[in-house]
């Protein structure tokens, strides 16, 4: 005999969308759930397309060569084929969230074999632009990339110990104690001359410089938002 | 030979024995290289994901831009500096629309570039204008029984690719190590990447990277592993002891520019072979070469 419990649990078993009620029409039911479209938000596809190198991806058809070339494939949460249509499809928290393109290390590979000729690490670096500046910027890298520009912008020169402390600053105490096993490295390279303490001298012409950072950023923008 | 020359940022910290033995190399072959005056940093392959590649571009043009004054082609011992330049220098050849927008920016300084120049490793300089056999002659002591995996690493070769070496299995590194009377190891990962500047903020990278590395240039049976890229030189140098304590591993495998060696191989002076910036000592593996 079956008991109300039990019918209630076969019940619950059958998925939703199967589920058929006394006195209902099953078939107009289902003709409701599948006539109904899937909807992509496509604003958030439309912006990358207009980054610097963001009309690139719509030429992806997903072959998957970028990722079997890829060096970092095996930490990447989406490997850039995946990340490609994600893009497509809107989806902008998985996109921005991901460690795809911090991940990437511009060593070209994928983008000396792409069959479409995309310069993926370009549109990689895109991305990292657009993520900084919608504040998606829990990952390390992100830190590390705007120490390095800072680092570089105000001097005119890189300068690895400014841009080390920079990093350290940014990211605070809980990464300074999980690098604890980098200072055998940092030894090592003080002893052997490889990291100078002070440094190097601003380059003469960094006022010019500075002069042409903010040109060519001004330009950027008129272009962007016509 | 005349050439200018872009030293890079690394050749006045991490990577002072590539600027001593290049500039070594260079006298002993003839080539003169005229530093770019007052040069500044190309911003690598990470300032783009900042400011955005236009930004870096003109940046970068503005080396192109002082050196054009002088109408000297642009020399380079960097991977990194070699990519942003000459994939600036290429824009400017070939985009009317960039170039225009460019030389708007860098005219905030007084500077114009019109994309005269071209833009050349260290490498393919010695292999294509210098020649092997020029280098074959100056050869004084004979690296003869010594196995050398050319680790040419990544951004060398496919920055823009066919440049001047093939992409995937580049061969110049192999062919002058030949030419300096060493073994080329086989090497399959030759052309793969070294995790670049993932050091500071994801050191697995480089680790899991530099570990497969390793592997590959021992079971080649290489004694020596030369690179032309000071991020690479520095990765599989510093980091080593590191990818020994994470998989185990006892590999001691001294990792040079191919500089070096040359300078070894033309009895040049100790300071231009610059042993001592290496953190893995060579001088074990090299003692009957070197003086």
């Amino acid at each position: 005999m079956v008991t109300p419990d039990k019918e209630r649990a076969a019940e619950q078993a059958v998925p939703h969308s199967f589920k058929k009620k006394r006195g209902d029409n099953y078939f107009m039911e289902q003709k409701k759930i599948f006539s109904e479209p899937v909807k992509y938000d496509l604003t958030f596809a439309r912006e990358i397309y207009r980054l610097e190198n963001g009309s690139y991806i719509k030429q992806c058809m997903n072959c998957g060569l970028c990722t079997v070339s890829c060096a970092t494939r095996d930490v990447m949460e989406y490997p850039p084929r995946q990340l490609f249509n994600l893009i497509k499809l809107g989806k902008k928290e998985e996109v921005l969230t991901s460690n795809t393109f911090w991940s990437c290390t511009s060593c070209c590979t994928c983008k000396a074999r792409c069959p479409r000729g995309i310069p993926i690490i370009d549109v990689m670096h895109d991305l990292k632009k657009y993520a900084i500046e919608y504040g998606y910027t829990d990952y390390p890298q992100a830190a590390f990339y705007k120490a390095f520009w800072t680092e570089m912008s105000s001097r005119g020169k890189m300068f690895e110990g400014g841009m080390t402390a920079r990093y350290f600053l940014t990211r605070g105490l809980d990464e300074i104690v999980k690098a604890m096993d980098m200072k055998d490295v940092g030894i090592s390279m003080l002893k052997h001359g490889r990291m100078p303490l002070l440094p190097p001298k601003k380059i003469k012409g960094l006022g010019g410089l500075k002069k042409i950072i903010s040109k060519a950023q001004e330009l950027d923008r008129k272009e962007a938002a016509r | 030979m005349r050439y200018s020359y872009y030293p890079g940022c690394s050749s006045e910290a991490t990577a002072k024995a590539n600027a001593h033995s290049i500039e070594g190399v260079a006298k002993a072959l003839d080539v003169q290289l005229e530093e770019i005056p007052d040069w500044n940093c190309c911003g690598a392959s990470v300032a783009s994901g900042v400011v955005g590649d236009f930004t870096q571009l003109v940046v970068t043009a503005r080396n192109l831009a002082i050196a054009e004054t002088k109408g000297l082609d642009v020399v380079t011992g960097c991977s990194s500096c070699y990519m942003t330049l000459a994939v600036a220098n290429k824009k400017f050849k070939q985009d009317e629309h960039f170039r225009a927008k460019a030389n708007e920016a860098l005219a905030a300084a007084g500077l114009n570039y019109n994309g005269t120049l071209q833009v050349r490793q260290f490498l393919d300089v010695i292999i294509n204008d210098v020649g092997l056999d020029k280098v074959a002659q100056k050869v004084k002591k004979s690296l003869d029984g010594l196995t050398v995996a050319g680790y040419v690493g990544c951004q060398t070769v496919r920055a823009l690719p066919f440049e001047f070496d093939d992409p995937e299995q580049p061969v110049f590194m192999d062919r002058l190590m030949e030419a300096l009377g060493a073994t080329a190891a086989d090497f399959p990962m030759r052309a793969r990447c070294c995790g670049s500047s993932s050091t500071i903020p994801a050191r697995d990278i480089v680790l899991d990277l530099g570990y497969k590395i390793f592997e590959s240039a021992v079971a080649g049976g290489a004694q020596v592993i030369v690179t032309p890229c000071p991020m690479c030189q520095l990765n599989l140098d510093a980091y080593q002891s590191l990818v020994n304590r994470k998989y185990g591993t006892n590999f001691n495998i001294p990792v040079l520019f191919f500089t070096q060696l040359m300078a070894v191989a033309f009895g040049l002076s100790l300071e231009d072979q610059a042993f001592k910036y290496s953190i893995v000592s060579p001088y074990e593996a090299l003692v009957q070469y070197s003086k």
